[in-house]
């Protein structure tokens, strides 16, 4: 913990760039895992195909994947936030498909019956209903990608992951500590805030 | 079911996508010669070297360290985005070009340098004496006592000597079975493993006579202890060198000629020192400047 | 708003995944602000037929028509908006209160705000729900017998001029329905609306209804007003499906 008192502002600086990794990684990812949980949700015969294949993804060894996408995208941010929105598209589209599809049958048929087009429906009723567990993937998925964004310390780009590896190989372990306590911080912070958002969205169905 | 939900975030999807592109590429200075090193102390210490030979002959350098792995290393070189950085023979042959290892070092350096050129157009500079190899390691009074400075003299001696080791040394066919089956011998009067950081603990308090090791470990910069000779050339060679882009060296022909210079200096025993030093507490930045200020003395 | 006409003409229906028809050659007409009760046994294609009118279920063969006009020829998003539907599930929308659900149909039509909300005032009264107490209440907070009242109350947002119910009553106790039975046929006459409501008991048909539809096995047995099938059962099966309701 002492390297958190002497370098508060390289921490802290570290901790930005770990949560801008974050941020973009996570809102590109629910942007694709949206639409594609929408349409999986519809389709049964597809879905299992997809999710499987996300689960597949979400298996690979990071080191390996960030060695391809190294190849593809070279050092830096980029094949970090790449590997995030694939790793996270497992359990967005998952939240996603689960959310639609435990959504109450009677209000889907109440709402078609009431001239609800498939679009007014997935938006006014579907969704709104879905919410919670939407929410619930997001915030697992959150909390594995804020961990999982210390790998920038693998490919040159700055997270918290740096102090971590930085420490791990200079055999540092107030860096190495002080880079998994702000981690865990981050990820504990992330997941108390979406429970409480998954709560707000909880009382409104009730 | 069909939404166009996703219309309404894809125009800040592609701003995002933009600004991450932007984040990841503001920092690169074309004309500075990147260099890379993997993510141990002895990766990180020796690309140090090589960053500040080259700066000290006028270059610019930009450092891209701790890199996670070979693959991840590889691939930024293959694509450009790394120029050069510090690998070993044996690492090279094994787990890049997944050859079975040679045990001659001339011959390993050989080989990995022609494959590299021709399938990634990449160039072995000249190699350090530096040997980063699997050892045994025994203490200056025991070597002294029993006249005990090579693998031979193990091999024969073993059944009275105690072995302290890690586990996987054990069953590894380049373990305890490949030294008795290539040398002969080798039955230790006892063998216990320990946890990797106490083997030369147990060494150094007498509850062992000999201990594995890895040549380049800083704990064998002490004077109380030797690595014994691999004499018949069991475990295949280690040797340091700069692996380097083709484009890169073509475009500045300085790097070649100052890392020449450099790696007949980088030693066993150099990297030894160096390696105890960084954790020992140094950075990587110091432990090289100081290794550079005596090769150049 | 007066009711719309309902044609039948010769309507079937084969499901894809199904051995027989589940409708087969059923022709019938319904007055402008008619109501009629279709019984009969489960399976025997009551609520297929009913979902026939709003197009949730497409005809093999055969026609729909409402006031002349063939159902299909229509979009169906658009038809839907003018015919109202109400579920024995109820299926009221849990995000939204009282008033967002009863006013849902008026506002996917475009209604302004404060014709929807004079609307949703209008149709809570006439189902004897106090707009005040009611209008910001979320449907977990209600209790059966209101929550069905709200289900017919939504049903009748968009002023439709036909209204199909499916067992609106089945899932409340006796004593709320006998009296929800009474609103809602005292709604729908004073507003003339053109009604279908499937029900499996006969003796809410026989209170209710103009006339009542006995179906069995995807066929129409007997069309005719309450007194006249007691009267006249036309077979042994609408005999046997009335016995003890004359008493």
């Amino acid at each position: 913990m002492n390297y958190l008192a002497t370098h508060p502002a390289e921490v802290l600086s570290l901790a930005l760039a770990h949560l801008e990794l974050v941020a973009i990684a996570l809102a590109i990812a629910f942007a694709v895992a949206l639409p594609l949980g929408i349409v999986a949700a519809g389709a049964s015969r597809f879905s299992p195909w997809l999710i499987g294949a996300l689960a597949a993804l979400y298996t690979i060894p990071s080191l390996a994947l960030l060695a391809v996408l190294v190849r593809w995208l070279g050092l830096g941010a980029t094949p970090v936030v790449v590997a995030l929105i694939l790793y996270a598209q497992f359990m967005l589209v998952q939240g996603v498909v689960t959310g639609i599809r435990g959504v109450d049958p009677a209000q889907i048929d109440a709402a078609r019956g009431l001239g609800f087009s498939e679009r007014q429906l997935m938006v006014r009723v579907a969704l709104p209903q879905a919410t919670p567990v939407i929410l619930g993937g997001v915030r697992i998925a959150t909390v594995a990608t804020i961990s999982i964004a210390t790998l920038a310390g693998y490919v040159g780009a700055r997270s918290l992951g740096t102090l971590i590896f930085n420490g791990l190989t200079l055999h540092q372990n107030q860096m190495l500590v002080a880079g998994s306590v702000a981690t865990a911080l981050l990820a504990i912070c992330a997941d108390a805030g979406l429970r409480a958002l998954t709560r707000l969205s909880e009382a409104r169905l009730r | 079911m069909r939404s166009g939900i996703h219309l309404l975030t894809r125009g800040r999807a592609i701003a995002l996508v933009a600004s991450t592109i932007a984040l990841a590429r503001c920092s690169s200075n074309a004309n500075a010669i990147r260099v890379g090193s993997k993510n141990f102390t002895e990766s990180l210490v020796i690309a140090e070297i090589y960053a500040q030979a080259l700066e000290a002959a006028g270059m610019t350098v930009e450092r891209l360290f701790n890199l996670g792995s070979t693959q991840i290393v590889m691939a930024a070189l293959q694509r450009g985005d790394v120029d050069l950085y510090p690998e070993y023979t044996g690492t090279a042959l094994v787990d890049v070009l997944h050859e079975a290892p040679l045990r001659d070092p001339a011959q390993t350096y050989r080989v990995v340098g022609e494959a590299y050129k021709q399938r990634y157009d990449l160039v072995w500079l000249q190699p350090s004496p530096m040997n980063d190899s699997q050892a045994l390691a025994t203490t200056a009074a025991l070597a002294a006592n029993y006249a005990m400075h090579d693998l031979s003299a193990v091999a024969r001696l073993a059944p009275q000597l105690r072995l302290a080791t890690i586990p996987e040394f054990t069953s590894r066919p380049d373990g305890l079975p490949g030294l008795q089956k290539f040398y002969g011998g080798f039955k230790f009067a006892d063998v216990r493993t320990y946890d990797i950081a106490l083997k030369y603990d147990a060494l150094l308090s007498g509850k062992a006579d000999v201990a594995t090791a890895f040549t380049t470990d800083g704990a064998l910069a002490s004077p109380r202890l030797v690595v014994l000779a691999d004499d018949r050339h069991f475990w295949p060679p280690y040797h340091v060198a700069p692996v380097v882009r083709a484009g890169a060296l073509a475009k500045n022909a300085g790097i070649a000629k100052t890392l020449d210079a450099v790696s007949p200096h980088i030693t066993t025993e150099a990297a030894q020192r160096m390696n105890a030093a960084v954790e020992g507490g140094q950075s990587p930045a110091d432990a090289a400047s100081a290794f550079l200020k005596a090769a150049r003395a | 708003m007066s009711g719309a006409t309902i044609g039948f003409d010769d309507v079937g229906v084969r499901y894809a995944d199904a051995d027989g028809d589940a409708l087969r050659g059923v022709s019938f007409d319904v007055a402008s602000g008619e109501v009629v009760a279709i019984v009969g046994p489960s399976g025997c294609g009551k609520t297929t037929l009913l979902r026939t009118v709003n197009r949730l279920v497409e005809p093999t063969s055969g026609a729909v028509l409402i006031d002349g006009v063939d159902v299909r020829t229509m979009d169906a998003v658009a038809l839907r908006r003018r015919v109202g539907y109400a579920i024995q599930a109820v299926g009221l929308f849990a995000h939204m209160t009282v008033a967002e659900n009863v006013g849902i149909v008026p506002s996917l039509l475009g209604w302004p705000r404060d014709r929807i909300d004079r609307r949703v005032d209008d149709l809570l009264e006439r189902v004897h729900l106090d707009p005040k107490r009611f209008r910001d209440r979320r449907p977990r907070k209600l209790s059966g017998g209101e929550a069905q009242r709200v289900g017919v109350a939504r049903a009748l947002g968009g002023e439709p001029g036909v209204l199909l119910m499916d067992e609106p009553f089945g899932a409340v106790d006796a004593i709320v329905r006998a009296a929800l039975q009474d609103e809602v046929t005292r709604v729908v006459r004073d507003l003339g609306t053109t009604t279908l409501f499937v029900t499996h008991d006969v003796h809410e048909a026989l209170r209710i209804a103009d006339r009542i539809c006995v179906m069995n096995g995807g066929r129409v047995e007997q069309l005719d007003a309450p007194a006249a099938i007691l009267a006249n059962p036309a077979t042994d099966f609408v005999r046997r499906l009335f016995e003890g309701a004359r008493a």
